[in-house]
């Protein structure tokens, strides 16, 4: 390990190892045996093949929030830590509008990259901490502050620079020309050719180890308005999600049980009373003159009408006056990246993340609802609608003190799981905890062609083993 | 449910408590809040996880649950670190507030088991050393020559806390303050003082702090005084918020030098005549700025100086980069402290001012040192030692 990434890159000391064992999840610490931190694609290369010889497995890691305890060695093994060397922004595209990356950058960087060089383009930006990387979180389809509009992040990536677990360096997308390295600017799609990009979404590290991606960047319209909808039927927001998307007037709308917005102007264990709205979403929208925003807000006011004369109970306040009334913490909701202050409140975190079918909202509300009552907790629900409400996202969030309270919130946690797949929604960066329960209901053929295609891409299982239950 | 056991002889127990409940990793700790900027100098250094501030959380959860062994693999992870506090800065959690109280809990509890940090250990033989009490393994001086040299009295309304660096290392500071205060008019004396015992806390070995910390404020009563004022971020940071923490009392109130100029102007009982032509950039000391939130004070001084013009470095105020002396380091790893203070020399260049300037004396000594190292060709400058060379009139 020293040879190949110098002696200050390496460590097996206790110590050094032990913050790389666990992360804010439930899911059981690991220690790894070796935690290295690479500088270039040659060294990552050298690694696969030593690991590959010998067996080690291999674990890939940048900032490790996940939320899944995707990053925890559960075999040991080698962690490469991405995040430290590995994050140099390489080119950004401003014609095709794309950027190409190491997979370490974070989200905060490359905001402040795009806003002091390229004001005119955006990325978009999830309800993660502002050092999640952004090729990690489009690698596991992530969501983004513009996730209404444009979808998953796994769509938004056009090629990928990938190591096989025999060492070769693979160029997939656009960029796929030419026998040495490839044009910067040769990286501005994914197709017309086999989609390989596939064979690394969502494999969570389990069929090669990236080194460099290149992802999408949007068009910075002047104008962004910010809404507040509060819904005062449990369900009500469920129409509205489906409804507002298909109009493709917003750029985002996320939506939260009313208990976190009330986390969110600083009450630590809120309870939602008798006559108060049960939801409340942030409402973004963008436009390139007044007039096209004058039109979208007729538009969005039209719905609210609509869905109010069928019996919903909805209101919409400007979010800008809105947050005013409290204070700041309100605004890292919208003004992403930012931590989300209520997820740091405690030392344990963990959600059911999934997608899931949209004309299910309903019945999923209801049920978690009155779950997260039964075990006393106060509801955490958050949903989106994803490329003009095609899908849904329905994320249950559970914070918990990791050394008094995670037994009994993981009794939450399970039955919201077993629920919540039951309807059929699909879980994201998830734990192998919980692909064990998805794997009783997949079809044989598809976990027979998954696991044939995780044997061709890995035959030694190196790479980060124990995810999906390899 | 895991049993949390933690020696109730600690000082900073409630400290180490605070590393169970709290810190999911988010990482926020590690970067300038919204500003996406570099801000940890030990996590930047060293990299691994374990160097930054939710590594060290979680070192210390690691060893109260036995996890990780006492050993001295350990010491660098725990020591490598100036305690600046931008981790502070930066994490928005609710324990944001005590991530360096709970690096010197760790620290505490080092000291026990695997002893001190490298080379630290001399900051506890020296101060303790009867005829030293200051880090510096200087000879103790009473203050009584000084006292003479300045016809100070015994007894005084102030008294003037000069600290050790400022004694025995940066004189000039010592004197410029003296100097500044007689011609103020401000009825001052000085106490045969003992190590304020900074370096001792921040290093974990606090043994004999409440002892040296009881010492000062009886020095302190038998001169009378109701006042106390220092040149050094760090004893007014131990003076204001240590003393408390150990359970050491006094009465009188504690300013830095640059408050009693600040409220000197603001009464108009003291005016800058001459001009200072140059440009200036100012750098917050860890101590008083994130330890203390005295951002505006000094900087609300440079630009009453007529002529001189104050530019800010890049990373400023609450997300200043740290001159790389605290929290042991400058004893403990004295090449990483310069280097550290060189990339802050490389920040005051970009600046193009030609004067680098400051309110602590430790301060001052790690950027003078890379300033040589680095050839910056900058003035390295106490705010006192600008003030001395104006012509100021004071209303007596």
């Amino acid at each position: 390990m020293i040879d190949i990434f110098g002696a200050s890159n390496v460590s097996n000391k206790q110590v050094d190892l032990y913050p790389y064992s666990y992360d804010m999840t439930e899911n059981e610490p690991h220690m790894p045996d070796f935690v290295v931190i690479p500088e270039n694609k040659e060294q990552v290369i050298e690694l696969v093949k030593f690991c590959n010889k010998y067996l080690v497995p291999i674990v890939p890691y940048i900032s490790g929030n996940n939320v899944g305890g995707l990053t925890i060695p559960d075999y040991g093994g080698i962690i490469v830590d991405f995040g430290k060397k590995m994050n140099k922004i390489l080119h950004i595209n401003e014609n095709m509008m794309y950027a190409l990356l190491e997979p370490g950058v974070t989200f905060g960087q490359l905001k402040k990259h795009l806003d002091e060089n390229y004001p005119h383009l955006r990325y978009s930006y999830p309800n993660a901490p502002p050092y999640a990387s952004v090729i990690g979180n489009a690698l596991l389809s992530g969501m983004t502050n513009l996730a209404t509009k444009i979808g998953s992040m796994g769509d938004a990536i056009n090629g990928l620079e990938v190591i096989t677990a025999d060492g070769e360096i693979v160029r997939i997308g656009s960029c796929f020309y030419g026998k040495e390295d490839a044009d910067v600017e040769s990286w501005w799609g994914r197709g017309p050719i086999p989609d390989l990009v596939g064979l690394f979404i969502n494999w969570q590290g389990m069929t090669g180890l990236i080194t460099k991606a290149s992802i999408q960047l949007w068009p910075n319209p002047p104008i962004k308005k910010p809404y507040l909808g509060i819904f005062f039927g449990l369900t009500d927001i469920a129409p509205f999600l489906r409804e507002i998307g298909k109009a493709e007037i917003v750029d985002d709308v996320v939506a939260f049980s009313i208990e976190v917005a009330k986390m969110e102007v600083g009450i630590p264990e809120p309870t939602r009373y008798p006559e108060e709205p049960a939801f409340s979403a942030v409402i973004s929208i963008s436009a390139q003159t007044e007039n096209m925003l004058k039109a979208k807000e007729e538009i969005l006011h039209n719905i609210v009408a609509e869905l109010n004369k069928k019996g919903t109970n909805i209101h919409l306040i400007d979010y800008n006056e809105f947050s005013k009334l409290f204070n700041l913490r309100a605004r890292t909701i919208y003004e992403l990246p930012a931590v989300i202050l209520n997820l740091v409140e405690y030392s344990g975190l963990t959600w059911f993340g999934s997608y899931a079918p949209t004309h299910k909202f309903e019945e999923l509300i209801e049920k978690c609802d009155l779950l997260f009552k039964k075990h006393n907790v106060p509801s955490y629900i958050m949903m989106k609608t994803l490329k003009n409400s095609h899908l849904g996202i329905f994320r249950p969030i559970f914070r918990f003190n990791k050394f008094t309270d995670q037994e009994r919130m993981m009794k939450l946690v399970e039955e919201i799981t077993d629920t919540c797949l039951k309807m059929g929604c699909i879980p994201y960066k998830t734990p192998s905890w919980m692909t064990a329960k998805m794997r009783e209901q997949i079809n044989d053929g598809w976990l027979n062609l998954f696991d044939k295609l995780k044997k061709c891409m890995d035959p030694n299982n190196i790479f980060n083993p124990g995810r999906w239950n390899t | 449910m895991t049993e949390i056991k933690i020696d109730d002889n600690l000082c900073g127990k409630k400290y180490l408590q605070m590393a169970f409940d709290h810190c999911i990793r988010c990482s926020t700790c590690k970067y300038s809040y919204k500003n996406f900027e570099s801000m940890c100098p030990s996590g930047e250094k060293f990299l691994f996880e374990s160097y930054w501030a939710s590594g060290k959380i979680r070192t210390v959860r690691g060893l109260i649950l036995g996890e990780l062994e006492w050993n001295n693999d350990l010491k660098d992870a725990i020591f490598a670190c100036p305690t600046c506090g931008a981790c502070m800065d930066s994490c928005q959690a609710p324990h944001a507030d005590y991530i360096v109280d709970i690096i010197e809990a760790l620290r505490e509890m080092a000291v026990q088991k695997i002893g001190p940090g490298p080379n630290q250990e001399k900051l506890l033989e020296l101060t303790t050393n009867k005829e030293i009490y200051n880090p510096y393994g200087e000879l103790h001086s009473t203050n009584e020559n000084l006292k003479k040299m300045y016809e100070l009295p015994d007894k005084a309304e102030w008294v003037y806390f000069i600290g050790c660096t400022s004694n025995y290392r940066q004189q000039k500071i010592r004197d410029a303050t003296i100097r500044f205060l007689k011609r103020a008019g401000i009825n001052f004396t000085l106490i045969d003082e003992h190590c304020c015992t900074s370096p001792l806390i921040r290093t974990g070995q606090i043994g004999c702090s409440k002892e040296f910390m009881e010492y000062n404020i009886a020095q302190i009563k038998n001169a009378d005084a109701s006042k106390v004022i220092t040149s050094c971020a760090g004893c007014y940071r131990t003076f204001k918020k240590d003393f408390e923490k150990f359970g050491a009392k006094f009465d009188f109130e504690v300013y830095h030098t640059t408050e009693l100029i600040k409220e000197l102007l603001d009464s108009e009982k003291m005016k800058i005549k001459s001009e200072y032509n140059k440009t200036v950039t100012y750098h917050d000391p860890c101590h008083l700025g994130r330890h203390m939130r005295i951002y505006d004070i000094p900087r609300e001084i440079y630009k009453q100086i007529p002529g001189l013009k104050l530019v800010e470095m890049k990373k400023n105020r609450n997300f200043a980069w740290c001159c790389g002396a605290g929290g042991g380091v400058k004893i403990g790893y004295p090449e990483w402290a310069v280097e550290i203070s060189i990339e802050r020399i490389k920040q005051a260049k970009e600046t193009n001012a030609t004067v680098l300037s400051s309110v602590c004396p430790f301060c001052i000594t790690n950027l003078s040192n890379a300033n040589d190292r680095f050839n910056g060709d900058l003035e390295i400058l106490d705010l006192l030692e600008i003030l001395d060379q104006l012509e100021i009139e004071f209303e007596r």
